[in-house]
């Protein structure tokens, strides 16, 4: 129960079925004192009462655990560990997957419960051959791309009660239930950074990447920049307008601090490699998978094959058409319909192993089917 | 959790229930009692009999006369009363005859965070602070007492009893070393006044701090033992009250319900906690069946109510959980109301590394403490224990 009224509301539910509900919040970072709790994100000290008045106000026990030091080193290290390497990091994905899962499903273990409920926006189905996590009915909600990097053994203990509503529903049911955090606002930003300056919170932390020249295609310095962490691929921001062609960026170089920047044609990419990959189904090794792959939150899923790369859980990902903003450091998760097979960490976007503006190297196969845009 | 099963309570070194004959005199004096007790007319007049008649009674437990009681909001507020206004005003005393010196105060690591908090305010304003060595079992021995007082130590302060393990400590001999070099002695004595024999007489002590939530009186208040002719600087600017030495209207009704528990607790005191002991004893045989359970602290001189132990591999935190949900009430002994895990310092000082000082769980029992609950709790630790290691075959931390 992070204190929103997701998690809020997927706990009252339960409740008000019959379900014993034992309420736990994590406590990820001390806000103590700063103006963190201002915008109720996650896990500030309001956002835990919040939690704990919801849970006193239905009849539960609640408890906070301290996942502060794991959440610093695993979370937030990281975070600016890949601004320093010119990359893109999100921490919420990097949250779940090594963080939120892990000690939530042993505080429910060890506290004899018979299931970990959260309200992250997603679903799972139960089938014979192991439980499968799907996008949530509500695709603007939708949190599956989030999840990937959960193990399998903690999802078949996992249950997601929102999964199968849609945000105006849960908000309904919060009023109905009576929870008295029924109308707070969604966190926007990342948890730990409540104001939504990333920049200056890397900045803050003596983490940034190295200054440098912003160049063009080739090589031409166009400008300066006080740092990569300013930029991640794609990105039109905070460069020199450069006459009537809009700029983007195309290419971060963390050792020379040279951006490179070209028009938006310029942006797509026919492949990519995807690192510490983790499979959710079985998978033939080996053979190449067909699937829909997304490459942010919030962004389509483009048709896709993924070969092995020979590299051990690295793959290497070839979209049937160019795709724009490809960053290393975010997630690439792998899709078949609303079915989410695996995901991994986009570390390279293709810049010098597969030539931007390259052909597809795989034929289509004959009788494609249509691919629908999921978030269509 | 079983709706049926009713909750055992074993967490009375955190607080104690109301007892009855104390909310009887409660209400009474909410009835009766409303006046200001500084206020010269009869309403006032009235509610200042009741408030000195708590005095006595609280003046009765410790030994002391009334005039040395200074009513406080607690044992937290008392014990930074003692601390920083015995030093601050000792040192106007002993400063000029100690030049160049820092005024100097000696305590534990052992102490409960009021005692830390006010030697830090004290830290922060020049004085120098001295933290005795602590044996493995929480010993403080008397020769590294001696060996760490100096010419400009003005303050010694340690508990009579410690929070987290019971321990009792030799307030009589400790008090004794410090008066020896002219220091003054501060015991902060909640968790030990109503538990065992104390007298501020006979232990010789300058100052004690108790607490009425303590001893089944009511919560928000607390008193200061001074002895007389001791000079103390108030903490609070403005207010007369308490011989200028508290300022602040008193807090009657908890006054009033302080007094009581303390006049039950005096008339009760011999042989009132054999049955207490005995009980814990019988707890912590059981818990010590628990494979992979060790106890920590003094066993030979403790309160009796208070045993601590850890269970090898269980997380202190997800045990006490795990035990509340099945309606039995412990402690880890550091208090965590925001759910910070910290280990206790308490622990680390007996030497515990930070991973099995979060193991640690407090037991205290108390005046109602029946033996069926004692065998309950620790049969509900033991299938506790072992589900939380099963849940966590990895340590959960480093």
């Amino acid at each position: 129960m992070s204190g929103g009224v997701d998690s809020s509301t997927a706990a009252a539910l339960l409740h008000a079925s019959g379900v014993e509900v034992v309420g736990v919040t994590l406590k990820l970072y001390n806000a103590s004192g700063t103006s963190a709790s201002a915008g109720g994100r996650c896990c500030s000290p309001r956002d835990i009462d919040d939690a704990r008045a919801t849970a006193a106000s239905l009849g539960f026990a609640h408890y906070v655990l301290d996942e502060s030091e794991a959440f610093s080193r695993a979370v937030i290290d990281d975070f600016l560990g890949e601004y320093a390497k010119g990359r893109t990091p999100n921490p919420c994905v990097r949250c779940n997957e090594q963080l939120k899962f892990g000690p939530l499903v042993r505080f429910a273990r060890a506290v004899g419960a018979s299931s970990l409920a959260t309200g992250h926006y997603a679903r799972l189905v139960p089938g014979s051959d192991g439980v499968r996590l799907l996008r949530a009915v509500d695709r603007e909600k939708d949190q599956a791309y989030f999840l990937f990097g959960v193990r399998v053994d903690d999802l078949a203990f996992v249950q997601f009660p929102l999964g199968d509503l849609n945000k105006s529903q849960v908000r309904q049911a919060a009023r109905r239930l009576g929870l008295p955090n029924c109308d707070k606002p969604d966190s926007q930003q990342i948890c730990f950074i409540p104001d939504g300056d990333h920049k200056a919170f890397v900045e803050r932390h003596g983490a940034g990447g190295r200054a440098g020249d912003i160049v063009d295609e080739s090589g031409a310095v166009i400008g300066e920049h006080a740092g990569t962490h300013h930029f991640t691929i794609g990105q039109r921001r905070g460069l020199p307008s450069g006459g009537a062609d809009k700029r983007f960026v195309l290419r971060i170089d963390p050792a020379t601090g040279a951006v490179t920047t070209g028009p938006r044609d310029r942006l797509g990419r026919w492949a990519m490699h995807v690192a510490d990959v983790r499979w959710l189904r079985p998978r033939v090794p080996g053979a190449p998978l067909r699937c829909d792959v997304q490459i942010r939150h919030h962004s389509t899923a483009w048709p896709a094959t993924v070969t092995d790369s020979g590299v051990s859980s690295t793959v290497g990902v070839e979209f049937e058409q160019p795709v724009d903003g490809i960053a290393p450091g975010q997630a690439a998760v792998f899709y078949q319909g609303d079915c989410v097979l695996g995901g991994g960490w986009i570390a390279t976007e293709g810049a010098s192993d597969f030539p931007a503006a390259q052909p597809p190297r795989l034929t289509p196969p004959e009788n494609q089917n249509p691919r629908l845009d999921p978030l269509a | 959790m079983d709706a049926a099963a009713p909750r055992i309570y074993l967490d009375h070194n955190a607080t104690t229930p109301l007892r009855h004959e104390v909310q009887a005199v409660m209400a009474a004096a909410m009835a009766d009692a409303w006046g200001n007790p500084s206020s010269v007319h009869a309403l006032g007049r009235q509610a200042r009999d009741v408030v000195e008649r708590a005095r006595a009674h609280v003046a009765g437990l410790l030994g002391a006369v009334p005039e040395e009681i200074i009513f406080t909001s607690g044992g937290t507020e008392a014990d930074n009363l003692a601390i920083r206004g015995l030093a601050r005003a000792a040192w106007v005393a002993k400063g000029p005859r100690c030049k160049d010196q820092s005024p100097h105060v000696i305590s534990s690591p052992l102490e409960h965070p009021a005692v830390h908090g006010a030697l830090a305010a004290l830290a922060a304003e020049g004085f120098a602070v001295t933290l005795l060595p602590v044996g493995p079992a929480g010993e403080i021995d008397a020769a590294d007492l001696r060996a760490a007082l100096r010419d400009e130590t003005v303050l010694v302060s340690l508990a009579l009893a410690n929070h987290e393990i019971g321990n009792l400590y030799d307030v009589a001999a400790l008090a004794a070393l410090a008066h020896q070099r002219g220091a003054l002695f501060h015991c902060d004595a909640v968790q030990g006044v109503g538990r065992v024999p104390f007298n501020v007489q006979v232990a010789g002590v300058d100052a004690a701090t108790v607490s009425a939530h303590k001893l089944y009186g009511p919560k928000g208040t607390g008193a200061l033992f001074v002895r007389r002719g001791v000079s103390l600087d108030p903490l609070v600017a403005g207010g007369h009250q308490e011989r200028e030495r508290r300022g602040g209207t008193e807090n009657v009704l908890g006054i009033v319900g302080f007094g009581e528990a303390c006049r039950l607790a005096t008339a009760e005191a011999p042989g009132g906690m054999a049955g207490t002991t005995e009980l814990r004893d019988r707890l912590e045989r059981q818990l010590l069946d628990v494979p992979g359970a060790r106890l920590h602290g003094l066993l030979s001189e403790r309160v009796p109510g208070t045993t601590n132990l850890g269970f090898e591999g269980a997380d202190g935190q997800l045990v006490l959980i795990g035990l509340d949900l099945e309606g039995v009430c412990v402690s880890t002994g550091a208090a965590c109301t925001s759910g910070t895990l910290e280990p206790s310092p308490v622990m680390l000082a007996l030497g515990l590394s930070p991973a099995r000082a979060r193991e640690a769980l407090r037991f205290s029992l108390g005046r109602s403490t029946t033996a069926a609950e004692v065998d309950r709790a620790a049969a509900v630790t033991g299938q506790v224990v072992s589900r939380v290691r099963a849940a966590t075959p990895v340590a959960i931390r480093p």
